[in-house]
C-alpha cells in the first residue's frame, strides 16, 4: 500500500541554521507514529512543511501520494480537506462558539445547512468525549485538557484520513495526558485514522504508539518500536530513555 | 471515488445508500418525508465516514433516541462507524433556533451595558486618582524608562504626519479664503483669518483626531493583547500595580505631547497658508510674517494650546481604560480598539464645542 506521508531528501535552512539535512521518512495507511527528538531538532518545523505552511528548500513531500510542494493553491486546498491538525495550544477561535469552532470546516467546505454543520459539530464534541453543554461556551472558558479536545474534534470535523498532533499532551495533567492518549487511540482504531504527533511524553509513545521516528542533526536517526529505538547508542536517546527509567525508580521508592 | 446515490425502496420500506458517503452527500438523500424507514441497507456503500453515517441515520430517524432501523449488508468497518455514530447521537437533537431580541429588548440590553461601561470608566478614573494620590508620595515608584518610550512613540512618531496634515489644511484655508477676500480687495485680512483657525481651532482638533487614531488605537490595542497574555495579571503578581507601570506613563506622555504637536501642527498650518498667499494674494512672506505679528494675541495661541492637555487626558483615560477592559479574546481587543477611536472622536467633538461656547460667553 502507498504510503500517506512521503518525505524524501528534504533540506530546509531557517535563518541561515540549516534545520534539515536531506531528511527523508515515509508513514504508512492506519499508523500511528510519534516524531521525537531534542529541542531544536526541527521537529515542529518538520510537521509545519508536511502540512504545507512552510516550504523547504529542497527535496520532495507527498501526501496521499500528491505533491505538497509545487502544488496549486486548489490541489492543496483539495489535499487540506483529508487531513486534521491539532496545533500546540489547540488555536480555537477565540471569538467563536466551542460549537461553532467545530462547525467553521464543515461551514467552509461542505454545502450542508448550518444547523447540519452544528448538529454534526456535536457529534464530533460527544466522540472526543465532551458534555453537550460545552457546546455553547467560549473557548476561554474552558480548561486546557478541553481546549484540546475540542481542538481534536474541530480536526476531526471533516472525518479527516490522516491527523497531526503537535504535542497533544504538553501542559496537561499526567491524568488528563493519559485520558487523551487513549482517546486518540480510540478514535484511531474506529475511525480507522493515520495519526502522525510530535511529542515529548514517554508514557504516549510506550502507551499508544505503533512507530517512533527519532530526529538528530537534521536527519532521521532511527525508527522502530520503542524497544527497538533503546538498541541505538545515542547519547540524547539514551539520557532521554533514562529519563524514563529513573522516575519508574522513584515512583517505587515511594 | 464513486458518488454517494441513496433511493428508496417502497416494497421492502428501505432505504438503499451507495457510493461514498461523506459530509458533503447530503444532496443525495431522498424526500422521506411520511415514509416509514424500517431499513437502511449499506450493501453498494464504498465510504461511509462519520458526517456520512450521522446524515443516514438523521434522514431514516429524525429523532436522535428514536430506536435504530434495522441496517442491512453494511460492510463490517461500516457497521461499526455507524454503531459508534449511534452511541453518541443523543448529543446531536435539533436545537430552536436562537431567540431574536425584540427592539425594546435590544434597547434595554444596550441601554444596561452603556450604564455598566459608564460605571467602570468612572471606576477606572477613581483608582487613578487614588494611584496618582499615592505616586506623589513615592516619587521613587515613577516609572521615567516606560515614559520616555511611550513620548518617543506619541510625540516623535507623529511629527511627520501632523506637518503634513496641518501644512495641507492651510493651504486649503489660505485658498479658500483667498479666493473669497480677493473680492473685496481684502487679501491681506486672509493671514488673520489663517491665524485664527489653525491657532484656536484646525491644529488642536486635528491634531486631537490623529492622536486618538493612532496613540490612543495603538495603546488599547497593545494594553489589551497585554491582558489576553496575562501580562496584566503578572504585573499585578509581582506586587506593582498596572496603572502605575502602565496607564500613568502614557497618560503623562500623551498630556505632554498633545501641546507640543499642537504648537508644530500650528506652524506647519501658518506655513501652508503663507505659501498659498504667496502664490495665489501676492502677499509676500514678510508681508505676511509683518501683519501676523500685528494681528496675533497670546490668548490665541493659548487657548489653542490649552485645550490639547484636556484632550489628552480623555483620550489617554480612555484608551487605558478600553484596553484594561478587554476580556481574553482577540474580538474583544479588536471591539475595544474601535470603540477607543469612536469614543474619543466623540469626546473631542464635545470637549470642543463645549470649550467654544465657554470662551465665547466669558468673551475670550
Amino acid at each position: 500500500m502507498a504510503a500517506v506521508i512521503d518525505v524524501r531528501d528534504v533540506s530546509i535552512a531557517l535563518g541561515g541554521h540549516p534545520v534539515h539535512r536531506g531528511l527523508s521518512l515515509s508513514v504508512e495507511r492506519g499508523e500511528v507514529v510519534a516524531l521525537i527528538g531534542g529541542s531544536g531538532t526541527g521537529k515542529s518545523v518538520l510537521l509545519r512543511e508536511i502540512i504545507g505552511l512552510l516550504r523547504p528548500q529542497a527535496g520532495r513531500i507527498e501526501l496521499f501520494g500528491q505533491p505538497v510542494v509545487g502544488s496549486t493553491a486548489k490541489q492543496m486546498n483539495a489535499l487540506r480537506r483529508r487531513f486534521g491538525v491539532l496545533f500546540q495550544d489547540g488555536a480555537l477561535f477565540s471569538s467563536l462558539s466551542v460549537e461553532d469552532n467545530i462547525a467553521t470546516p464543515l461551514f467552509e467546505h461542505t454545502d450542508l445547512r448550518r444547523d447540519t454543520c452544528r448538529r454534526l459539530a456535536r457529534l464530533k464534541l460527544a466522540l472526543v468525549g465532551l458534555p453537550p453543554d460545552t457546546a455553547h461556551k467560549r473557548p476561554s472558558d474552558l480548561s486546557g485538557g478541553m481546549r484540546k479536545r475540542v481542538a481534536l474534534a474541530r480536526a476531526l470535523a471533516l472525518d479527516p484520513e490522516l491527523l497531526f498532533l503537535d504535542e497533544p499532551t504538553s501542559g496537561l495533567d499526567p491524568i488528563s495526558a493519559r485520558a487523551f492518549d487513549s482517546l486518540i487511540k480510540l478514535l484511531a482504531d474506529s475511525l480507522n485514522l493515520t495519526v502522525f504527533l510530535v511529542t515529548h511524553d514517554l508514557d504516549t509513545l510506550y502507551s499508544i504508539i505503533d512507530r517512533v521516528i527519532v530526529l538528530s542533526n537534521g536527519r532521521v536517526l532511527g525508527s522502530g518500536t520503542v524497544a527497538e529505538l533503546k538498541h541505538i547508542d545515542d547519547p540524547w536517546l539514551n539520557d532521554y530513555f533514562a529519563a524514563r527509567a529513573q522516575d519508574g525508580e522513584t515512583l517505587h521508592g515511594n | 471515488m464513486t458518488e454517494a446515490r441513496a433511493h428508496f425502496d417502497d416494497a421492502q420500506g428501505a432505504l438503499v445508500a451507495s457510493g461514498a458517503w461523506r459530509a458533503d452527500s447530503a444532496a443525495a438523500l431522498p424526500n422521506l418525508a411520511g415514509k416509514s424507514v424500517r431499513i437502511l441497507d449499506g450493501a453498494g456503500v464504498t465510504e461511509l465516514d462519520t458526517n456520512g453515517a450521522w446524515l443516514l441515520l438523521a434522514a431514516v430517524r429524525p429523532q436522535p433516541d428514536d430506536p435504530l432501523p434495522e441496517l442491512r449488508t453494511f460492510q463490517p468497518r461500516h457497521l461499526d462507524i455507524l454503531n459508534l455514530v449511534a452511541r453518541h447521537r443523543a448529543a446531536t437533537a435539533a436545537e430552536p433556533a436562537p431567540r431574536r431580541l425584540g427592539l425594546l429588548e435590544l434597547m434595554g440590553r444596550k441601554t444596561l451595558s452603556t450604564g455598566a461601561h459608564i460605571v467602570g470608566l468612572l471606576d477606572f478614573v477613581g483608582r487613578l486618582f487614588v494611584e496618582v494620590g499615592r505616586l506623589l508620595g513615592h516619587p521613587r515608584e515613577w516609572r521615567w524608562r516606560e515614559f520616555g518610550a511611550q513620548m518617543g512613540a506619541v510625540f516623535a512618531g507623529a511629527i511627520p504626519i501632523v506637518i503634513g496634515m496641518l501644512f495641507l489644511l492651510g493651504v486649503v484655508f489660505a485658498y479658500l479664503l483667498g479666493d473669497q477676500a480677493q473680492q473685496y480687495g481684502a487679501n491681506i485680512f486672509v493671514v488673520d483669518g489663517i491665524m485664527l483657525a489653525v491657532l484656536r481651532e484646525v491644529s488642536p482638533v486635528i491634531v486631537a483626531v490623529l492622536v486618538a487614531g493612532r496613540t490612543g488605537a495603538a495603546i488599547t490595542a497593545q494594553l489589551g493583547t497585554m491582558k489576553v497574555t496575562e501580562e496584566i495579571d503578572a504585573i499585578t503578581t509581582l506586587g506593582l500595580s498596572p496603572l502605575a507601570v502602565l496607564v500613568i506613563p502614557r497618560m503623562i506622555a500623551l498630556i505632554l505631547a498633545m501641546p507640543l504637536l499642537v504648537f508644530i501642527g500650528d506652524l506647519a498650518g501658518l506655513a501652508g497658508g503663507m505659501l498659498v498667499a504667496q502664490q495665489q494674494l501676492d502677499i509676500s512672506a514678510s508681508m505676511f510674517m509683518d501683519r501676523l505679528g500685528d494681528v496675533i494675541r497670546l490668548k490665541t495661541l493659548v487657548v489653542g494650546l490649552g485645550k490639547a492637555p484636556v484632550f489628552a487626558v480623555f483620550i489617554a483615560m480612555i484608551a487605558c481604560r478600553m484596553g484594561l477592559a478587554a476580556t481574553r479574546d482577540a474580538r474583544s481587543v479588536g471591539a475595544n480598539t474601535t470603540s477607543t477611536v469612536v469614543q474619543s472622536l466623540v469626546a473631542i467633538i464635545i470637549l470642543n464645542a463645549i470649550f467654544a461656547v465657554t470662551f465665547v460667553r466669558l468673551g475670550i
